[in-house]
């Protein structure tokens, strides 16, 4: 029994995760016309008991959504997931790159 | 951190009809233009481009843009909506005591200026001395510096209109009118781009130096050549204007390595930027043919009529083309607000959902290839092409402003039907 708590644990955490990442696929850049999953905007996902803290960034410091995107972001990630609380934590190390967009997102802005 | 949308769309709503006027007011005065460009209804249209067009819409965009990348809002709201207001009164009396009222209205329009100006710098010194933002706001800093000496030049001009301490002869105005161009709004937008390409086009470049050079460059050159252009030094001209042409290169090279590692595809604000560049080069291949070619009198008259119209263009359709990114943006968050979070056919809201965008290719061509007729009648001495260029340019102005202005109204109707709340589980 107490071996299998920590994995039950882990599962719900990866459950947890992928229930994010779906929600913040439905958050879009209103410039670029991606979501900030494939625009490689998502850092991290660290849940933790009923808690989510999602570190992203943005494409450069001063972007017009600096604002708006990180809150939206924190909406939907909460509304998928209604019982946690969810943050969203804006961080700039290491800088958005164009690398790190996924081969869909090349893809959709047609780079592919 | 970014003002209330009023503030930077009640300056761009007064730069969008200055724009107009500037176009028909052009239309109706090309005769005097051609024959004689330095006549009071010829300065009053000129200063309807540069100040109730382009400075205005300038200040707008930088209320705006100024807080977002310097990460530091502006000093005071207040003091805001007060520019506003001062500044449409000193650029509307400036033009009009320049035709009507030679001197009362023109000493009122020049001091009222210079206390919005004043107010502006005072303003976006919040934001602008801030250590984030890097070469933009380093750029900025300079530019707007750059406006307070083009606004000094210009009281002192309209003191010494009504008290005649010195002769106004050609060199002192063009000194003056080229510090406005060059230091001010050239800067401005050599700054601002440097910050927007990348964004925009998703272009990384960290060890790219080439738009260090260009804001270093315009802001050393412009000193120089305005100071010889003042005292009529011609080799300090010549060396003022080579290092600005060459700061007008570097800017060019940015935009051209921005474009080279971009990761989407080029859109209509690219093209606006591609046709704007070509009129800088235009402009500067005419500013040194005028300067240095032994031509007529007349000749370089045209020659010089005809810079000032393509660095107006150069920056006129610059504006116009970011515009389309700026104002988006701007009534796009007060959609969301609303709860308004999808377009008409059910997609994610986008920027470019909020703007038709034939009419946006329609105002591009209608825009540079007038405004490529102005400069051309200009050059050579043709009214008619002048005139048809100029009402043009106001067409295209009045095609911007409805454009954008009712953009909202393409996603209103049918969204505004949708209940906001599950949209917002939803997507955002």
């Amino acid at each position: 029994m107490s071996q299998a708590e920590p994995t039950s644990t882990t599962v719900d955490a990866e459950a947890t995760k992928a229930t994010v990442l779906e929600a913040l696929d439905n958050v879009w850049d209103p410039e670029l016309g991606l979501d900030i999953v494939n625009l490689g905007l998502v850092y991290d996902i660290k849940v933790a008991d009923r808690s989510v803290v999602i570190d992203m960034t943005l494409t450069t410091p001063g972007c017009p959504v600096s604002e708006t995107l990180p809150r939206e972001a924190e909406a939907a990630a909460s509304a998928a997931l209604p019982d946690f609380d969810v943050s969203v934590e804006v961080v700039w190390d290491p800088p958005w790159t164009p690398e790190r967009l996924t081969p869909e997102g090349l893809q959709r802005l047609g780079f592919s | 951190m970014v003002p209330p949308a009023s503030v930077p769309l009640g300056f761009l709503l007064a730069g969008a009809v200055g724009l107009v006027a500037f176009g028909a007011c052009l239309a109706f005065g090309a005769t005097l233009a051609v024959r004689s460009p330095r006549s009071p209804d010829v300065l009053a249209v000129t200063h309807l481009g540069v100040l109730a067009f382009l400075t205005t819409a300038v200040l707008g965009a930088l209320h705006q843009f100024a807080p977002v990348v310097g990460v530091r809002a502006l000093r005071s709201i207040p003091v805001a909506r007060i520019t506003v207001v001062t500044l449409v009164i000193a650029v509307w009396a400036l033009p009009i005591g320049f035709a009507y009222f030679p001197t009362t209205l023109v000493v009122v329009g020049g001091l009222v200026g210079a206390v919005a100006v004043c107010l502006a710098a005072w303003n976006l010194s919040g934001p602008l001395s801030s250590r984030e933002g890097g070469i933009p706001v380093v750029g900025l800093r300079l530019s707007v510096l750059y406006l307070l000496v083009t606004v000094t030049f210009g009281v002192v001009y309209v003191l010494d209109r009504h008290y005649g301490w010195f002769p106004l002869i050609e060199h002192r105005v063009l000194a003056h009118a080229h510090v406005g161009l060059f230091g001010w709004l050239g800067l401005t937008y050599i700054s601002v781009a440097e910050k927007l390409w990348p964004m925009f086009l998703l272009a990384h470049r960290p060890k790219a130096r080439s738009g260090a050079w260009a804001v270093g460059l315009v802001a050393a050159g412009t000193a120089v050549l305005g100071t010889g252009l003042l005292f009529a030094w011609p080799v300090v001209t010549g060396a003022g204007g080579a290092v600005v042409a060459a700061g007008i290169g570097a800017h060019l090279t940015s935009l051209a390595g921005a474009v080279k590692h971009r990761r989407r595809p080029l859109e209509l604000l690219h093209v606006f930027l591609f046709v704007s560049a070509a009129f800088v080069v235009v402009a500067l291949v005419l500013g040194a043919v005028g300067g240095l070619a032994p031509v007529s009198t007349t000749v370089r008259m045209h020659l010089v009529s005809a810079e000032i119209a393509a660095l107006i263009a150069w920056l006129g359709l610059a504006v116009i083309g970011h515009c389309h990114k700026i104002v988006p943006f701007i009534t796009f968050n007060r959609l969301r607000e609303r709860g308004i979070q999808t377009n008409r056919s059910g997609g994610p809201l986008l920027f470019g959902d909020l703007f038709d965008h034939t009419v946006a290719v329609a105002t591009l061509v209608i825009g540079a290839t007038r405004f490529a007729l102005v400069v051309a009648g200009l050059a050579a001495g043709f009214a008619a092409a002048v005139a048809a260029g100029g009402a043009a340019v106001g067409i295209a102005g009045l095609a911007v402003t409805l454009n954008l202005g009712l953009g909202p109204r393409r996603v209103l109707p049918k969204a505004a039907h949708q209940d906001p709340e599950p949209e917002l589980a939803r997507t955002t």
